[in-house]
């Protein structure tokens, strides 16, 4: 008798116990799912959406978070730099390039948890499509620094790691596999590092 | 022995289904997601403001922009969404009652960028062209599933300068169930 209460309890801890530890595992740890990178870019075009498998969907219902529609925009996002390196605040980075058709784009620095890198002074980590300088032939040329910068300037404030954030506004690019790594999307180049 | 054996068996087995269910009804039951942010914050049909700040219930993860959301239930007739004023940029999206964006527009397809949209299942439209009496006027129509949930107006904020203007804009947006016959 006390031993099929014991192997009850055994089953019992290893249904429920291991049913909601390897949940919590795959949701904090697995990588997520649906990923489409073009160089140090990525995104995640069903996240939030009905056609997200089960995973993302339960782990983007505990995030909280409200996702871009396809008819709004698309969110990239590079945690490293051009070369693989993981973007860094105390180093200085170089993006350049051409960015894909959309009729509004911001670029704008967040630390690894997505959380806007503090302003430095009155200038903020963030830049949009009507306010920067362009160069010949409509490219792009962005600095992100602590320092000041002459032109297009991000500014980096505090350690640590940061990400660099492109959202495209009512663009026509979609995102499925074969169109996304064939799109043309700036480069981040590291310059150099401070300490 | 075997007995033991064959418990921790079965106990994986189980623990398998338990991980599936979880995994499954999680969207549904979670207290985390923007619905329930959203549902703790306000009632159906009322307004709140949204943006990045900390005390914001929802959080509008882009720094040029700002927001604003209702709830609704299309059990209560068509939700009639519309504001006043014109802003550089907004889009509007729909989400469902487990937090997912269903259905997405952007101010291009409004008839000179203003926001006035009429949100209705197929059935409800379907009534509505048969009633010759209905006044469909200028709102932009979109036909929807999503029985229950909210809405979320995204407006850019290209400076300082427009501040005013497009928090106005969100401010003056309102959410109303028009009932039908």
């Amino acid at each position: 008798m006390v031993y099929r209460v014991f192997l009850l309890l055994v089953f019992l801890a290893i249904a429920i116990g291991g049913g909601a530890a390897s949940v919590w595992f795959a949701l904090d740890n697995a990588p997520l799912t649906g990923r489409f990178t073009s160089g140090p870019w990525q995104a995640f075009p069903l996240l939030g959406t009905p056609q997200a498998d089960p995973y993302s969907r339960a782990r983007y219902a505990r995030s909280g978070g409200l996702p871009l529609g396809p008819s709004e925009g698309i969110v990239l996002t590079a945690r490293e730099d051009s070369n693989g390196d993981p973007l860094r605040r105390t180093c200085t980075y170089v993006i350049s390039g051409q960015l894909p058709p959309a009729r509004l784009w911001t670029l704008h620095l967040t630390d690894a948890d997505g959380g806007f890198l503090p302003d430095h002074g009155r200038k903020r980590a963030a830049l949009h499509s009507r306010m920067v300088v362009y160069g010949e032939g409509n490219s792009l040329t962005v600095h992100v620094s602590r320092q000041p910068q002459p032109g297009n300037w991000l500014p980096s404030e505090g350690n640590g790691r940061m990400q660099v954030v492109l959202t495209l506004f009512d663009t026509s690019v979609a995102v499925t596999s074969d169109q996304f790594s064939d799109l043309r999307l700036p480069t981040i180049t590291r310059a150099d590092c401070y300490a | 022995m075997l007995r033991f054996v064959h418990t921790c068996i079965l106990g994986l087995i189980a623990a398998g289904v338990v991980h599936l269910a979880i995994v499954f009804m999680l969207p549904d039951h979670t207290v985390r997601d923007a619905w329930s942010r959203i549902s703790n914050a306000a009632d159906y049909y009322q307004t709140i403001q949204l943006d990045a700040r900390p005390d914001s219930p929802l959080r509008i993860d882009n720094p040029y922009f700002a927001g604003a959301a209702c709830r609704f239930s299309l059990e209560d007739g068509l939700l009639h969404v519309r504001s006043e004023g014109k802003i550089p940029f907004w889009t509007l999206a729909i989400f469902d009652n487990r937090s997912q964006n269903t259905f997405s527009l952007s101010d291009r397809v409004a008839e000179d960028h203003s926001l006035d949209t009429i949100l209705l299942t197929p059935i409800q439209m379907q009534r509505l062209k048969n009633d010759p009496s209905a006044d469909l006027g200028q709102s932009l129509f979109v036909e929807t599933d999503v029985v229950e949930g909210f809405v979320l107006v995204r407006a850019f904020i290209p400076d300082e300068t427009w501040e005013p203007q497009v928090r106005a804009f969100l401010n003056s947006i309102r959410c109303e169930a028009v009932e039908t016959q």
